[in-house]
């Protein structure tokens, strides 16, 4: 079989020889017409997926923003907590701070106090 | 250097709607399934618009992929446990307007029971009128393998012709 075109010459420079059957057989197989509609329907399909590509893409960066924010809450919630139990920590070392301040000069006026009346009591004696 | 192609969708599926249609049908006998198939093939060109170079390449990416679809269709069919090659006749027994000539019709009712490698073989040839190369670059297949497709192909068709269409074709 001579697998050139028509109206070719093969390797050998023989004119192809194509008989009636694959001339039927190539009348047979020309192109035929798409229907109408497929044209349109193609069309309207690109269309919607593209509604339906910028949809989703909105619905992703939606979901994005979302997540974005949710974990900006969840960190600053966080973060506000920490500051929050180092301000009590503080507050609370103030007041520990304060009570042992108070407790040394309570100490310190009956230490005082002691030393007076044992002054007093040594001089007592020795009168 | 030369300018870079801009690839229009709307011209590219004027141009080559009926190419891809034709290759369809052809490939699985089935009108519905291939506008299934070119709708398929069309929406794939135009997620790969970008890539596509030039007109040839346009053309050569279409044939590819419609020939690779239209075989996933059949091969879908085959899995649902659909009997094809009933299908087929039946198909290619029906819409008498779109048949050119009684003969024409009949030839392509055999050409239909030839299994798929070589009824893309001849289909390329005949339809699309490519050279072995070409349809070997097309199919993705080795050009040999091509080339006895072709011919057994053929060989077969003729053999079924002169059974059943001796009436219609001379120096068969």
């Amino acid at each position: 079989m001579d697998f050139e075109r028509p109206g070719q010459t093969g390797e050998t420079g023989q004119p192809e020889q194509i008989d009636e059957f694959e001339r039927e057989l190539r009348q047979a197989m020309e192109r035929r017409p798409a229907p109408p509609s497929l044209k349109r329907r193609i069309l309207q399909q690109r269309s919607t997926r593209r509604t339906d590509r910028v949809q989703s893409y909105t619905v992703w960066w939606q979901r994005l923003a979302a997540s974005v924010l949710l974990a900006g809450v969840i960190a600053g919630g966080y973060g506000w907590r920490r500051v929050e139990d180092r301000r009590k920590g503080e507050e609370a070392a103030q007041q520990v701070m304060t009570a042992l301040r108070i407790t040394n000069r309570a100490l310190s006026d009956m230490n005082r106090r002691l030393v007076a009346r044992n002054r007093a009591d040594q001089q007592a004696r020795q009168e | 250097m030369a300018e870079k192609w801009h690839p229009d969708f709307e011209r590219l599926v004027d141009e080559h709607q009926s190419m891809v249609f034709s290759l369809a049908w052809r490939m699985t006998g089935d009108r519905g399934l291939a506008e299934e198939v070119a709708q398929d093939v069309f929406l794939e060109l135009d997620r790969h618009m970008s890539r596509i170079e030039s007109p040839e390449h346009a053309m050569f990416w279409l044939r590819r992929v419609a020939m690779n679809r239209s075989a996933d269709a059949l091969r879908r069919r085959r899995v649902r446990g659909v009997d094809l090659w009933v299908e087929i006749e039946e198909n290619h027994g029906t819409p008498a307007e779109d048949r050119s000539s009684p003969l024409s019709a009949r030839l392509e009712q055999l050409l239909s029971t030839l299994p798929e490698a070589q009824r893309a073989a001849l289909v390329l040839r005949y339809q699309e009128d490519l050279s072995p190369e070409e349809i070997a670059a097309t199919v993705e297949a080795p050009v040999a393998t091509v080339k006895s497709n072709l011919q057994r192909g053929l060989k077969l068709l003729r053999s079924k012709a002169s059974t059943q269409l001796k009436e219609y074709i001379r120096g068969l």
